[in-house]
């Protein structure tokens, strides 16, 4: 990852390339070298091509790290004290920024597509807390759903032009919760957008239509949502907005600056035309000002989640401190995140496996596993929701049974690297198979509450049935019609 | 006092079976070690009838589910039962000892089958055509044949439907029952002149029933508003006409008359006959059964009716059937062949990278696993609406059930009460209120 090593070792901010880069002083690499021949400031030990790549694994980490969070506040809404009243709007809050978490998804499949066409190494990997990385908007945090949370979200996702009464009370709120002010999300891609518009800082050549089959399609990945389009469609369910997943292959330099600009204009719309779906921002405002009117009831529609729960051991913690992780001592809380964090990487191995295999509408006679693991990558969605749901129930520490609760842990695993050969990486399933296959009879013997036998029952048989698969792929390795066009790190 | 009759079920479906056995009886359930398995098949208790004395002549629980015998299949012959409404609003098996309570005795019982096929003149148009048989009145215990006849077969031609019999009630088994066993399951054919005797040229058909030269059903072609869509849909010739064929199924009521204290009880059921089950361990995602329970509780249920257990019932079901398709082809032909009338280029429903059939089990698998959490079902937006079948975007194609044809020959909608109770829970809490610790599970 990029701002992961070393972490505690990131160099000094250089003030003096402060002036006109596009995150000015927020990394080592970002302020702007001098002007030279292309036209454009591209800091020292770039060029253009290789800019444009860095910016967008970082816009990669970012989608990664929002989607996350804005999962983790999502699941914080409800629980038993929302009063009866309040239950359907704490409910269309839940599922407003789920939308938002789901554009993010496709937000950030659309830049693994930027990445392949540009030759570049895909990026799934992003920062882990603690974290204050200077390349996001803010600082990496699982935390409950709150106003102040919620400031963070508007400012990181709202539009330059927004700059009213209401817009600096809630950007200094924002600062004042995350220490920092909260950079836009939107002028990453406005950065990425003039670069890559300009054939002298990115080359024709540089885009690799040969690599569109292996790219990811809303066909493949929409999953009935909308595909960007436009014209306002109400959820079948709930009188919302339904979500629409920008997913779009890319072929060419047009191509790109469409995607880039979708996904710009998703997350930071400012005036929403009549037949469009609110932007994120707009989303966000909204849930925000309903935070604002709800004032000190705020408690009762979200769960006392415990800020930044994990796994490991840390020194300490403070389930009430947002920079700090909470160490998960529940004995089966801990378990359910042990198992969340495998089924988490599960889910991001299957997504990073699947850009390996190419679907290739011209070549009839190749089929290959990509359909099976872009199905799974969205079954290991359903389990991640459904552990966190049996997380948000149970107490993070063992000393306090009503103390805070637990909560999905999306912790991120040592690597997401894939080895090269397609029998090797079958062999990374069947490490997490195994890795899931302990974790649930660890579970099972520890007798969980709830649902908990119930889901444990059938994940068990769920992953026997996909061992099952993977053994014959690692028996048989599936031919690749033509070598990825991709090396990955 | 009995104040009226039921009989029950109201309607009973058999399956067409060559062999002499009828099927045993057996559960199809969860084994809730494995919930995304297949549902395994428990052997129940059974009824043996005697067809001589028309007597229950024992119960068993058999040892294992056999649907065939010697390499045929084994009909299933359903029971037809009597009940009695009384005056204090009891629903009751009518039985000898209720009949005697009322001075009336198992002669006093009189039943009536009739039955039809009306797959020739519904569509030819010609009563002719019609096929029907009728037991008359029965008292007594032994087998009545259910004689198809029909204006237009040849002289003395008739398509066995199968036979009823009154169960004879004894001590043990006091209970007022009918049995109906099903015709075997044979095609019959037609021809224009009177056929020979000895075995039909034809192998595929039985017997040579229909009189060609009298009705026009052999040579006939979809025309009119009677044409079924999608229409052909029986046995053509190398022209595209019909062949003429008939099948032993029929349906029909059922009706039962008691006579006591000078009142006629009457009371009636329906009969009908299918196919054997070839995936017994599973079931379609929309059956009769939704359309009736939509019919007799409407489509809108309260929110209070939705229940977990019903929507892993319906997902179950899904990929119950999904694991019966080839939609690799399905996703080309099919639906998609359909629609090329509707001004798509024979376009695959889905990317193809996603129709493996065992792919799509697992995904459909793995959304019943999320919903054994106890988490409340997420995926209502891509439920096919009723008023949405005709919608060939790529959106509108893609919405479940896919790859399936409605009755309408449209793309298959779930019914309007099966969508609604989904519906219903995706608007409550994502996660159960209640904390773990205190939380006995999810009711199912």
């Amino acid at each position: 990852m990029l701002t992961a090593a070393p972490r505690a070792a990131a160099p000094p901010v250089d003030d003096s390339l402060e002036l006109a880069g596009v995150l000015p002083a927020r990394g080592p690499f970002l302020g702007p070298g001098p002007a030279d021949a292309i036209g454009v400031d591209v800091p020292p030990e770039f060029n253009g091509h290789d800019y444009v790549v860095f910016l967008l694994r970082v816009a990669a980490e970012i989608e990664h790290s929002l989607m996350a969070q804005y999962l983790f506040a999502a699941y914080s809404l409800g629980g038993p004290s929302v009063p009866a009243e309040q239950a359907e709007a704490v409910r269309a809050w839940q599922e407003t920024i789920l939308g938002v978490a789901k554009e993010e998804m496709g937000h950030l499949i659309t830049v693994q597509n930027l990445l392949t066409v540009l030759g570049a190494p895909r990026q799934f990997d992003r920062d882990d807390y603690p974290n204050v990385s200077p390349l996001y908007p803010f600082g990496f945090r699982l935390e409950p759903l709150s106003l102040e949370s919620l400031a963070a979200y508007v400012c990181a996702e709202s539009p330059p032009e927004w700059d009213d009464e209401e817009a600096r009370r809630i950007k200094a709120k924002a600062q004042a919760d995350t220490g920092d002010v909260v950079n836009r999300v939107g002028e990453l891609f406005e950065q990425l957008i003039s670069l890559v518009e300009r054939p002298s800082v990115v080359p024709d050549s540089a885009f690799q239509a040969r690599t569109v089959p292996f790219q990811a399609t809303w066909d493949e990945w929409g999953r009935g949502y909308r595909q960007g389009q436009r014209g306002a469609e109400a959820m079948s369910s709930l009188d919302l907005p339904a979500p629409e997943l920008v997913i779009l292959p890319v072929g060419s330099r047009a191509e790109a600056l469409t995607a880039l600009r979708a996904v710009a204009e998703q997350g930071e719309g400012f005036e929403t035309p009549p037949d469009e779906n609110d932007s994120h921002f707009r989303r966000f405002l909204t849930v925000y000002r309903a935070f604002e009117a709800l004032g000190d009831g705020v408690g009762d529609v979200v769960r006392p989640l415990a800020r930044n729960p994990t796994t490991g051991d840390t020194d300490g913690g403070d389930a009430v401190d947002p920079d700090t992780p909470t160490t998960i001592t529940h004995p089966e809380a801990r378990l359910w995140g042990h198992l969340f964090n495998v089924r988490y990487r599960k889910l991001l191995t299957n997504l990073s496996h699947a850009f390996e295999l190419a679907d290739d509408p011209s070549d009839a006679t190749t089929l290959t596993p990509r359909g099976a693991l872009i199905h799974r990558t969205f079954s290991e969605m359903y389990n991640l929701r459904a552990i966190a749901g049996l997380m948000v129930r149970l107490p993070v520490s063992a000393d306090e049974p009503d103390g805070p609760r637990a909560g999905p842990t999306f912790q991120m695993p040592y690597t997401l690297a894939l080895p090269s050969a397609e029998a090797d990486r079958w062999r990374v399933h069947r490490d997490l198979l195994d890795a899931s296959d302990r974790l649930i009879a660890a579970l099972r013997t520890a007798s969980p509450s709830g649902d908990g036998p119930d889901y444990l029952a059938a994940l068990a048989q769920w992953d026997d049935i996909e061992r099952g698969h993977v053994e014959q792929l690692i028996a048989v390795p599936a031919p690749s019609p033509v070598p990825s066009p991709v090396p990955q790190p | 006092m009995i104040r009226e009759l039921r009989v029950l079920p109201p309607l009973a479906i058999a399956r067409f079976g060559a062999a002499p056995t009828p099927m045993d009886n057996y559960d199809a359930t969860v084994d809730p070690q494995r919930p995304l398995g297949y549902r395994f098949l428990r052997p129940a208790e059974t009824l043996q009838v005697d067809p001589a004395t028309g007597e229950i002549a024992r119960t068993f629980v058999p040892s294992a589910v056999t649907f065939t015998e010697n390499g045929l299949v084994r009909p299933v012959a359903p029971f037809l039962e009597v009940w009695a409404l009384t005056d204090d609003d009891r629903l009751e098996p009518l039985t000898t000892d209720l009949l005697a309570a009322e001075g009336a005795s198992v002669a006093d019982l009189t039943w009536r089958v009739e039955v039809a096929n009306r797959k020739v003149v519904r569509r030819t148009g010609d009563d002719a055509d019609l096929v029907t048989a009728d037991t008359g009145d029965v008292t007594d215990h032994v087998v009545h044949p259910l004689s198809g006849t029909c204006p237009n077969f040849w002289p003395g031609k008739a398509i066995p439907f199968g036979s009823v019999q009154f169960i004879r009630p004894t001590a043990a088994h006091p209970e007022i029952r009918l049995r109906f066993t099903p015709g075997r399951g044979f095609v019959y054919g037609a021809s224009r002149t009177p056929p020979p005797a000895g075995p039909p040229a034809d192998a595929s058909v039985r017997d040579v029933v229909y009189d060609a030269s009298r009705g026009s059903w052999q040579g006939y072609r979809d025309r009119g508003p009677l044409t079924t869509v999608p229409g052909q849909i029986y046995a053509l010739d190398a022209q595209g006409a019909s062949r003429g064929y008939l099948d032993d199924g029929c349906d029909g009521l059922v009706r039962v008359t008691l006579a006591v204290s000078g009142r006629n009880l009457s009371a009636f059921g329906r009969i009908g006959v299918g196919p054997p089950a070839y995936a017994p361990d599973g079931l379609p995602v929309r059956t009769v059964a939704d359309e009736l329970e939509q019919a007799l509780l409407g489509p809108a249920p309260a929110p209070e009716e939705a229940t977990l257990e019903q929507v892993e019932e319906t997902v179950r079901r899904v990929f119950e059937t999904v694991r019966l398709m080839n939609t690799a082809a399905m996703n080309v032909g099919g639906m998609a062949a359909h629609d090329v009338g509707e001004g798509r280029r024979r376009e695959p429903i889905m990317a193809r990278a996603l129709v493996d059939t065992v792919a799509l089990e697992q995904l459909h698998m793995s959304v019943l696993l999320a919903l054994r959490s106890g988490s409340a079902p997420w995926f209502a937006d891509v439920l096919r609406d009723h008023d949405e079948v005709g919608d060939l975007t790529d959106r509108g194609r893609r919405k479940m059930p896919a790859l399936m044809r409605g009755a309408d020959g449209r793309h298959l909608t779930l019914t309007r009460r099966q969508v609604a109770l989904i519906r219903a829970l995706v608007r409550g809490p994502v996660f159960p209120d209640a904390d773990g610790a205190a939380d006995g599970g999810t009711t199912r």
